[in-house]
């Protein structure tokens, strides 16, 4: 059992006699490590113990006793607040009295003189298995706060790197973009990010970590900065993917991945180059209202095979044309049917979007997501990046 | 989720069905690191009852794959439903994993 389980019982009387007759009573007990007793004399020694013995979990008092009487050490014990420190009273037979009273003050339970060594064992083992479920649901709620707390952090890792400033270029006419992510209540690892290569081409990014928690969130926080970095240089989408694929592999613990899409558009020529490790090929959203997928690359997921070639594709916007990158929270969201959103719902919906903005176009479909999954916990972030292309 | 596995000639075969997502994969992790560290070094995952997988599923087989043939072995999978075929050919699985049609086929 762990050492915070391990529980010592303190007994409190003047009687000095005690002490050798209880080591003699249960000295099978103390060699085994059953109990583990520590003495004190008077309830001023007994808070003095406590502090030096911090595992004492249950004590065991006399009530007359020289400098701090039984009653009042309770008194002083209540104050304490600790539910899993429980004391036992001995009283003389038949004070009723001093019982009640020592009751009334938090007493877990009474013993009465002359000690009856079975009745005093049947009395400690009670006591201890109450005080050992107190110490495990503190120790268990102890563990839930630090979990909150790594989950925070996680979500702070998360909220930080992504882009939240709308519009982000505000001088520029020739493209709109929005980006939305609804966080699940355990942190996944979704991501965007968008930055401009030169003064032309605007490399845009959505990406999807396995895995929960703080890892997640720092494998996430790691392949945003290698295929930003490596965008920023300007180098072809696919090679970016491989660069940040062969350092992500290095990274990655027990196989954690991400699935990324990675585009440059050049808001020049119409011309949007691509590269897709194992993301959910994003939608083309036509002038004219109808609807494409962006076709496959066949590319697998980054950080777990090194050396892999990522290829680059390309395919040409015509001004009025849009980009929608999602992430799997959005397909696989699920009512309380337990049935998935799915890509039907999402291309019927995306076939009523011609003329949205960028910004409608995801506020619309998070809405929609929303609403389908109403009543149902959230299990995976859910991200949307729209790119509208104005030319 | 249900796990459950039987014997078919060499091959440990495991039966995956229901939904394997971010809340029960920590229990195939589990099981499958245990046959893995056991010294089973040949599985068949019969994916047949399978209806949906997570990130964090395939996180799981993917570390099985890599475990599995880093030790030498096979790790196989069959009879995936249409939905979790295409997963596996977004994810890029499809060129990663050994993937048949029967689990015939997949313990031959």
């Amino acid at each position: 059992m762990d050492d915070q389980f391990n529980v010592k019982i303190m007994v409190v009387d003047d009687e000095v006699d005690l002490e050798p007759l209880i080591r003699q009573k249960f000295r099978k007990q103390i060699r085994t490590g059953e109990y583990d007793f520590v003495f004190a004399h008077n309830g001023l020694e007994a808070l003095a113990s406590l502090i030096e013995f911090p595992d004492i979990g249950i004590i065991l008092s006399d009530i007359n006793m020289p400098e701090m009487d039984g009653l009042t050490l309770l008194t002083k014990l209540k104050e304490l607040k600790n539910p899993s420190l429980k004391t036992v009273i001995v009283s003389a037979y038949g004070d009723m009295e001093n019982i009640r009273v020592a009751m009334n003050r938090g007493a877990f339970d009474f013993l009465t003189k002359p000690i009856n060594f079975d009745d005093l064992e049947i009395t400690i083992n009670k006591t201890l298995e109450e005080t050992l479920i107190q110490r495990k649901a503190l120790h268990e709620h102890d563990q839930l706060i630090s979990i909150r707390h790594d989950l925070n952090v996680a979500r702070e890792i998360q909220q930080g790197i992504l882009p939240k400033t709308f519009p982000p270029f505000p001088g520029r006419t020739d493209f709109e973009i929005f980006a939305n992510m609804v966080a699940a209540k355990e942190v996944g690892g979704d991501f965007y990010d968008f930055f401009m290569i030169d003064n032309n081409r605007l490399g845009f990014v959505i990406g999807d970590v396995s895995g929960k928690g703080i890892p997640a969130a720092i494998f996430m926080a790691v392949s945003r900065t290698l295929i930003r970095a490596t965008g920023l240089k300007g180098m072809p989408a696919g090679e970016c993917l491989q660069y940040a694929n062969n350092l992500l592999c290095n990274e990655s613990v027990s196989c954690m991945f991400v699935t990324v899409f990675y585009g440059i558009m050049n808001m020049q020529t119409g011309e949007m180059e691509y590269a897709n490790a194992g993301h959910n090929p994003p939608y083309v959203l036509k002038k004219d209202g109808t609807i494409e997928m962006v076709p496959s690359t066949g590319d697998i997921i980054l950080g777990c095979f090194d050396d892999q070639p990522f290829k680059s594709a390309k395919i040409m916007l015509s001004p009025g044309d849009g980009i929608l990158l999602f992430t799997d929270g959005v397909t696989e969201a699920f009512n309380k049917a337990d049935e998935v959103y799915g890509e039907e719902r999402l291309e019927s919906l995306l076939q009523t979007m011609k003329d949205f903005s960028a910004n409608k176009i995801v506020t619309v479909i998070a809405d929609d997501v929303s609403e389908y999954a109403m009543g149902v916990a959230q299990s995976d972030d859910i991200t949307l990046l729209s790119l509208k292309y104005n030319g | 989720m249900e796990v459950t596995d039987t014997k078919k000639g060499d091959y440990l075969v495991i039966n995956l069905s229901g939904r394997l997502d971010t809340s029960n994969y920590g229990e195939l992790e589990k099981k499958l690191i245990g046959f893995i560290e056991a010294g089973d070094k040949k599985i068949a995952v019969d994916c047949s009852g399978l209806v949906y997988i997570s990130s964090s599923g395939l996180r799981v087989l993917l570390m099985a794959l890599k475990k599995i043939t880093a030790a030498g072995g096979k790790f196989h999978l069959c009879c995936l439903q249409d939905n979790i075929r295409e997963i596996f050919e977004i994810a890029g699985f499809t060129s990663i994993f050994r993937v048949f049609d029967t689990l015939d086929e997949a313990t031959a």
